[in-house]
């Protein structure tokens, strides 16, 4: 066996298998993207760029991208600043870190889409526990309709999309954190470095690789989401909760516009790349 | 650094304090509308404690989801992709952390470009390639199989940088010994490798489970018939487009299906948290 | 006509993917072979006995049938537009399935569904109550059989009412403005309004058809932006906004409207008559009344039929029809109807004392003859989610009537050129 055929054999498997799996569709979305489809997925006639067209043009489609990227900056920003110092805590030794940590990791073992039901029925106006509890200590007066609204339903889903990423960022945190041999911090210590000039000029600059990992992975999970929005809103009222992959989905299953849907999520692949590939240069910039 | 004072340990529950209510939360919420009897569920105001305890929506909802199946082809599903997703990934990732060859980076930006794409965007062309592909008496539509090669193939792109990042770290010396012994090179990997890489392939395992596990939309398209739903299915599908929706029923069925999941987790955060510590990041 | 024909024609209009040319010579002798005796049937899930109610019709048809398998894939309505997509999409129909009747149009556009006629006998079509089967027909043919239909009417809460001074039930929409002013002093919500999810529009359709509008005009053109459509969403928009309704109405499906109905918080609400089996199994101690869909300038209702259809590819069409003929005898209807609380579609069931001798299900019998049926039209779902977003905005106080639903109106215009 020739020794350069070796490294293609080991990859071929995984390969193939993302090719004809991921790909292979991805094709057949473009092709969708580029013609007329009935609702029932009847492919009627070419249309060139007339579905993309017919996107950009649409206000709904407009407000999607922004929000999404809100929805992304918002659910990612706010999991890596909460996983921090969690993850600082986790990594200490203490009474009960076991099960400590089993509590954290708990959001990972619900399927989102059930965890959005259970969050769904918890913030219900008339009998959820969230307006029980809230009236209970004080902090409002009346039920609250939270999903009545985009201006309190989305930062619900905001929040619930945060709850549910922290496990996985966390986890990764930890990972980081152990990886940092506890020698460097005698010598710094013995050098006088109190412990917040640890953490700003060691423990931050080491983690580093482990927040961009965190950073990207989530970026490219929550920019995705699908269920927690679809579940609680269906990206309403009047549209004021829908990010593209909701949108894209009430086109494509709800409206009846595959077509249209196709080129929404060739749209949605184009910026999502762009995003990850600009934040990796930047990265890479500051990193050097 | 070994200092497990009570006051220290005091101080890291009270940081985490927060975050563990809001965790536990939703967890009371389903447990405590569980127990209640239908004519309870929706009173107004709503309480915690059901003043009558009900036990009865955890055997309805068992009959009426045919939770029992679900939860077996749940259990086939994400162990069938986990094991695929494995079988393929571990000598990807051994020839991206140990072999030089000139299209490595071409294949790992790939891999990056395949995470981007989630199978909602595309649920329409897998189903269209699903439903092409003929299949015992019909295609491979409603089958378990094609759930089980999509989700592997959606967990590639993770499973190789998780695994290839470990495996780096892992001293070729060992190996390199193993073959002044007399092994062959395969034998060596087969010995002397694999055994070292069991947390990272552990940890990789666990994390493709629980997407298997969750996964929602792919399950939804392909899965058909009620023999074939899968555990969140059938949950989500108590809750979906009904005319009346049983809550109590809704949220027994929720808390079953987490709670295998959740002693999973309490089982082996150990070693997850290890596995990735391990692995550190290429 | 012979009943192959069509399926053949049609498989070659259908477009494949591109591996389907390498697969379809393997799947022809799989297909041929399972054609005589297994039939696949997708039911929409209208409540927990959908599912069991129809595997027992399965089995009682195996069971007269031998050597026929009925195989039931139930499937909630919020997936139903989905599964059906993404299975005539891939080539792979089930025999029947249960469609809204509004998307029949489209599928007999797309040369998807079979045509009955050539099944049905003259005494086939007798069974049936005629309001119930035109629906099914597009351009004199049918293709659908009315599975499921209701009309809707006004459920009053009879203590609530009685206290403002309408003891049976409002008559008009000043009368259920004025109720519900009372009912808000006594500490109640007056008028139930749905603002979420499925059917948001057609609670609006209720008041514009009741002011005469119409929701397409003779042209194909969205028309309810007219002043009576005007009218309709400021009546709706007062009430929301002077607190005769429950807060939060876009918080609300109907399900959830039907929750405070059934708790006795709210006065007064439109549905469907499946509430009346509600009310008993969950709320029997309640004291409410039915009457019809309070006037305006008019009187109107809306009427909806569900059908069920035949794909033009089944490869088990005489078998299919069979169990349609048995679907359709009165045994099974009356189970059906009774189950789920809709209206008789044939006429032996209509003449059943369960049905004959309910007054409740009375007062949405004698409202047919005003019933407006859905229109069928493509890009109905199009024009339904435009209008959704225009009552949301309005309910939300983020529109004026008239801005929002010009641009509904708008958007209505697209999607039914589109279909």
């Amino acid at each position: 066996m020739p020794r350069a055929a070796v490294p293609w054999l080991l990859i071929g498997p995984s390969l193939v298998l993302a090719v004809v799996v991921i790909f292979y569709p991805f094709v057949e979305i473009v092709d969708l993207s580029l013609h007329d489809v009935s609702p029932f997925g009847i492919v009627r006639g070419f249309v060139g760029l007339a579905n993309y067209a017919g996107a950009l043009a649409d206000p709904v489609f407009q407000g999607a991208v922004l929000r999404t990227l809100e929805w992304t900056a918002a659910v990612v920003g706010g999991t890596v600043l909460i996983s921090l110092p969690v993850a600082l805590v986790l990594a200490e030794d203490f009474h009960g870190r076991g099960i400590a940590r089993t509590l954290v990791l708990l959001p990972w073992s619900i399927s989102l889409a059930m965890a959005a039901i259970v969050w769904l029925w918890s913030f219900n106006g008339d009998y959820g526990m969230v307006n029980a509890v809230l009236q209970q200590v004080g902090l409002i007066a009346k039920p609250v309709q939270w999903m009545a609204r985009g201006s309190t339903a989305f930062p619900v889903e905001i929040g619930v999309g945060i709850l549910v990423s922290i496990p996985f960022t966390v986890t990764i945190l930890v990972g980081g954190l152990a990886s940092i041999p506890g020698e460097i911090y005698e010598a710094a210590r013995i050098d006088g470095a109190g412990p917040f000039a640890q953490f700003r000029w060691m423990t931050l600059p080491l983690l580093r690789p482990f927040v961009t990992i965190a950073v990207v992975l989530n970026m490219i999970y929550v920019f995705n989401s699908f269920p927690i929005i679809w579940v609680m809103t269906e990206g309403g009222p009047d549209n004021s909760t829908h990010i593209l992959v909701t949108y894209l989905y009430e086109l494509a299953f709800r409206i009846g516009q595959p077509g249209l849907a196709a080129a929404v999520s060739v749209a949605m692949l184009a910026i999502v790349s762009a995003i990850t590939m600009v934040y990796l240069r930047l990265e890479e910039r500051e990193a050097a | 650094m070994k200092r497990k004072s009570l006051a220290r340990s005091a101080l890291c529950w009270l940081v985490l304090a927060p975050l563990i209510l809001i965790v536990l939360f939703p967890f009371a919420v389903m447990l405590s509308t569980a127990l209640k009897p239908t004519a309870e569920v929706l009173q107004y105001p709503p309480r915690w404690i059901p003043r009558h305890i009900d036990w009865g929506s955890f055997p309805a909802m068992w009959r009426q989801a045919d939770f029992g199946t679900a939860v077996l082809n749940s259990l086939a599903i994400s162990i069938g992709a986990t094991a695929l997703a494995l079988v393929v990934s571990i000598p990807a990732a051994y020839a991206v952390a140990r072999l030089a060859f000139a299209a490595k980076n071409v294949y790992r930006r790939f891999l990056l470009v395949t995470q981007m794409l989630s199978p909602v965007l595309l649920v329409l062309g897998l189903f269209r390639m699903a439903a092409a592909v003929p299949f015992g008496e019909g295609t491979l539509v409603n089958t378990r199989i094609v759930v089980i090669v999509i989700y592997a193939a959606f967990n590639i792109a993770f499973a190789v940088w998780m695994l290839s990042a470990y495996f780096a770290a892992i001293p070729r010396d060992l190996e390199e010994a193993a073959w002044i012994d007399g092994c062959t090179k395969p034998r060596a990997v087969l010995s002397v490798f694999l055994p070292m890489a069991v947390p990272a392939i552990a940890v990789t395992a666990i994390v493709t489970f629980v997407n298997g596990w969750n996964e929602f939309v792919v399950a939804l398209t392909m899965l058909r018939s009620p023999d074939k739903q899968t555990v969140t299915l059938s949950v989500v599908n108590l809750v979906a487009g009904r005319y009346s929706v049983a809550w109590n029923q809704v949220m027994a069925a929720a808390l079953l299906a987490t709670v295998p999941v959740a002693v999973i987790f309490a089982w082996l955060q150990r070693y997850l948290v290890q596995g990735l510590t391990l692995g550190g990041v290429k | 006509m012979k009943p192959g024909a069509h399926g053949s024609a049609q498989a070659g209009v259908r477009r494949r993917p591109l591996i389907a040319a390498a697969g379809s010579a393997l799947m022809l002798a799989p297909l041929a072979a399972r054609a005589a005796t297994s039939l696949h049937v997708t039911v929409a899930e209208y409540s927990n006995a959908t599912g069991p109610y129809f595997m027992q019709m399965a089995k009682e048809f195996e069971a007269a049938n031998p050597g026929v398998t009925v195989h039931i894939d139930v499937v909630s309505w919020d997936t139903l537009l989905q599964t059906l997509q993404t299975d005539i999409s891939g080539g792979v129909t089930p025999d029947l399935s249960i469609i809204g009747t509004r998307w029949l149009l489209t599928f007999v556009k797309d040369g998807v569904a079979e045509p009955l006629d050539h099944f049905m006998t003259p005494a086939f079509r007798d069974r049936f109550i005629g309001t119930f089967l035109e629906p099914g027909e597009i351009n004199g043919t049918v293709y659908g059989l009315p599975i499921a239909a209701s009309a809707r009417a006004m459920f009053y809460n009879t203590e609530m009412l009685t206290k403002a001074g309408f003891p049976d039930g409002p008559k008009t929409w000043d009368d259920v403005v004025a109720a519900s002013r009372k009912i808000k002093a006594a500490g109640g919500y007056g008028f139930g309004l749905q603002g979420k999810e499925i059917e948001t529009d057609v609670y609006w359709y209720y008041a514009l058809w009741s002011y005469g509008g119409e929701l397409i005009d003779k042209q194909g053109k969205a028309a309810f932006d007219s002043p009576a459509g005007i009218k309709a969403l400021t009546l709706y928009q007062m009430m929301v906004q002077q607190g005769l309704t429950q807060p939060g109405v876009t918080d609300y499906t109907r399900e959830d409207v039907q929750n405070l109905f059934k708790q006795g918080r709210v006065g007064m609400m439109i549905t469907a008559p499946f509430l009346i089996n509600q009310i008993a199994a969950e709320a029997p101690k309640l004291q409410y009344g039915i009457c019809p869909v309070p006037r305006g300038t008019t009187s109107a209702t809306y009427a909806v039929t569900d059908s069920i259809v035949m794909f033009g590819n089944s490869h088990a069409k005489d078998t299919a029809w069979k169990f349609l003929d048995f679907l359709f005898t009165k045994g099974p209807r009356v189970q059906f109807n009774k189950n789920e609380g809709f209206l008789p579609t044939i006429k032996a069931v209509a003449t059943d004392p369960y049905f004959a001798d309910n007054p409740r299900l009375q007062v949405f019998v004698k409202l047919l003859p005003v019933a407006q049926f859905a229109p069928t039209v493509p890009g109905w779902e199009g024009m339904a989610q435009a209008v959704v977003d225009a009552v949301q905005s309005v309910y939300l106080g983020k529109a004026t009537p008239q801005a929002a639903l010009k641009l509904a109106a708008e958007q209505a215009d697209r999607a039914l050129k589109q279909g």
